[in-house]
């Protein structure tokens, strides 16, 4: 073998390094999961691991299509809802209340402690107090997960404005700025990282919000479908519900960020976006 | 000419009229029927009566809201916001003693306890007697918890004689079938389950239950809301009727039923069902309802139920009449 032929053979494999280390970052997550599911998968056939302690992932897979898919979405549908309407309510609570709080220091210190506590009450132990105030309508377990995903917003929201440098506020006040545009073209602007990162956290409270609100009353829903196959024993088809819901939950997380991307991309750090 | 448009308009006014008179008789009345669990074969009844037409035959329009637990359900009827519902008239009667909650039993639907020991064949406990010194497991918030004591009583065992492993109820099945725990408390209502597990992990289910161990009183009943009582005696009259109409179909045919709530409720199997309607035969027909007929409360029956009741619940014996918490005015007619 020449001399040249292996100095050419050296440096492919040295540009090849690289690149194979590059793919397997890129697809690093991807690479992981399916690893960890095979082995999952190895567990259970290996070990003979009965279904009721823990179900292998292709028995998963097939009680999930065992399931007609209109159902899914039926469940899917009911528990989106609820998440949505509650994490839309939350919303209109939070920014409203959260400007109130930065901008009167009474209301700052007449409310936050209340929502100390509202935050500090397990909702899990109030939610069948709402229900049977409420009824077992769509609204009770709107408000149950609004009142899980509201703190985060009005918190992060509350520091996002606080946050603002003070010498903008006080360039505003000289140039005799009205509160009104002090607070939203100086304050909200500052405060749009945090708002998103608040939003971020409570859509994922909306999804267990909306499961917690089933488990105590519903008839339809992915934590009704969950709650009522651990009944039966149908322990796959439970992973199954539960593995779906997980999916929501992170596509709807995704969309907050896609939000963020399409309405303030200035509002991301420059290397993320 | 004006006779010429008269005239058609008067047939359609009375066209109108005899069509508003139509749908007017076409409304059914509405009742909102509550359960105490998610669905199930033991819950089959009402979804068989709205299938097989019971309750359309009666002019009923049943909605079915499912719960989680007798207080739930009681706690739902005394609200307004179910009419009426099956759950543990226990439950009803401790409720009724302390809060006086303005809920009544109509008609009973479980004459026997449900509750049981499940072990597994080959396991050392083979009567109640030999559950003494075993560690059982069983849900938190299950009513047989509060029977127990009561129960080895009446066996002549001391009430601590049996150490309680508190568990969620999804765990308590594979407990038993991986042998961490030899004995469980569990409601033959889910026998058919268990069974089903017991197979597939290539065992056999033992049940025992706390009937054959002196516990004697009414479970599962029909309860109503007072106020839907009062206010629409006739619709609750009708309800009750076609009920128990209801009930004799499920137990006469068991695999209809099974069909019945399937087609109801997707997630149910029917085949499961069915097998869950045939293993819970004995807790609606027994040498009770042989005796007094289905859906009976007898005086005798209701006090010494009441009397398990008070003394599981820490309650006075004279904290209430039981007769206060029956209501006979709607019972169905006796064949």
């Amino acid at each position: 073998m020449s001399q040249k032929s292996m100095s050419n053979k050296t440096a492919l494999s040295d540009t090849r390094a690289p690149a194979i280390r590059q793919w397997l970052l890129n697809y690093a997550s991807a690479l992981f999961f399916i690893a960890f599911v095979v082995l999952w998968e190895l567990v259970c056939r290996v070990g003979k691991v009965p279904v009721y302690i823990l179900p292998s992932p292709l028995s998963i897979v097939n009680a999930f299509f065992d399931v007609e898919f209109s159902r899914w979405l039926e469940h899917l549908w009911a528990t989106l809802r609820v998440a949505l309407m509650g994490f839309a309510l939350s919303i209109c609570i939070s920014i409203p209340l959260a400007i109130a709080m930065v901008r009167s220091e009474f209301l700052s210190r007449t409310i936050y402690p209340a929502l100390v506590v509202i935050q500090s009450t397990p909702v899990v132990a109030v939610a069948p107090l709402i229900i049977v105030l409420m009824g077992t309508g769509d609204m009770s377990r709107v408000l149950i997960t609004c009142l899980i995903t509201f703190f985060p917003l009005v918190v992060s929201t509350a520091t996002g404005m606080l946050e603002t440098p003070e010498e903008l506020i006080e360039l505003s006040k000289s140039l005799r700025a009205p509160r009104y545009r002090e607070t939203w073209q100086i304050r909200i602007p500052y405060a749009i990282p945090h708002i998103f990162s608040g939003l971020k956290v409570s859509i994922t409270l909306a999804i267990i919000g909306a499961v917690v609100a089933e488990f105590v009353a519903a008839e339809k829903g992915l934590g009704y479908f969950i709650q009522f196959s651990t009944s039966f024993f149908k322990i796959p088809q439970a992973f199954a519900g539960l593995i779906f819901l997980a999916v929501v939950s992170l596509v709807l997380f995704k969309s907050v960020q896609w939000a963020q991307q399409w309405l303030y991309p200035w509002s991301i750090p420059k290397n993320k976006r | 000419m004006l006779k010429k448009l008269t005239k058609p308009l008067l047939q359609v006014t009375a066209l109108a009229a005899a069509l508003s008179c139509s749908a007017m008789t076409l409304a059914a009345d509405k009742v909102t029927f509550q359960l105490d669990w998610l669905p199930g074969g033991d819950k089959a009844p009402v979804y068989v009566g709205i299938q097989q037409g019971f309750f359309a035959a009666e002019d009923l329009d049943v909605k079915i809201a499912s719960g989680r637990g007798s207080t739930d359900a009681v706690t739902k009827m005394a609200t307004g916001q179910s009419d009426v519902g099956t759950a543990d008239i226990g439950a009803l009667m401790a409720a009724k003693a302390i809060d006086g909650v303005p809920v009544s039993a109509v008609m009973s639907y479980f004459s026997q306890a449900p509750h049981a020991f499940f072990t597994l064949e080959g396991s050392s406990i083979k009567s109640l007697k030999d559950v003494a010194g075993k560690k059982i497991a069983t849900s938190p918030f299950t009513s047989s918890n509060a029977f127990l004591p009561l129960v080895l009583k009446e066996n002549g065992m001391a009430a601590d004689s049996v150490t309680l492993v508190k568990s969620d109820p999804g765990a308590l099945s594979p407990m038993l079938m991986t042998g961490n725990i030899e004995g469980i408390i569990a409601w033959v209502t889910n026998v058919a389950l268990y069974e089903k597990q017991a197979a597939e992990a290539g065992k056999t289910l033992r049940v025992i239950p706390w009937t054959d161990a002196g516990l004697d009183l009414y479970s599962s009943s029909l309860l109503a809301a007072d106020k839907f009582l009062s206010e629409r005696p006739d619709v609750a009259r009708r309800f009750v009727k076609a009920f128990a109409k209801a009930v004799q179909f499920t137990y006469a045919n068991p695999d209809k039923a099974g069909a019945d709530i399937h087609a109801m409720v997707p997630e149910v199997d029917a085949a499961v069902a069915a097998a869950q309607i045939r293993s819970i035969n004995g807790l609606v027909y027994n040498e009770v309802t042989s005796k007094d007929g289905l859906g009976a409360l007898t005086p005798e029956r209701t006090a010494l139920t009441w009397k398990w009741v008070s003394q599981a619940n820490n309650l006075a014996a004279d904290a209430m009449d039981p007769e206060m918490a029956v209501n006979r005015g709607f019972m169905p007619e006796q064949k």
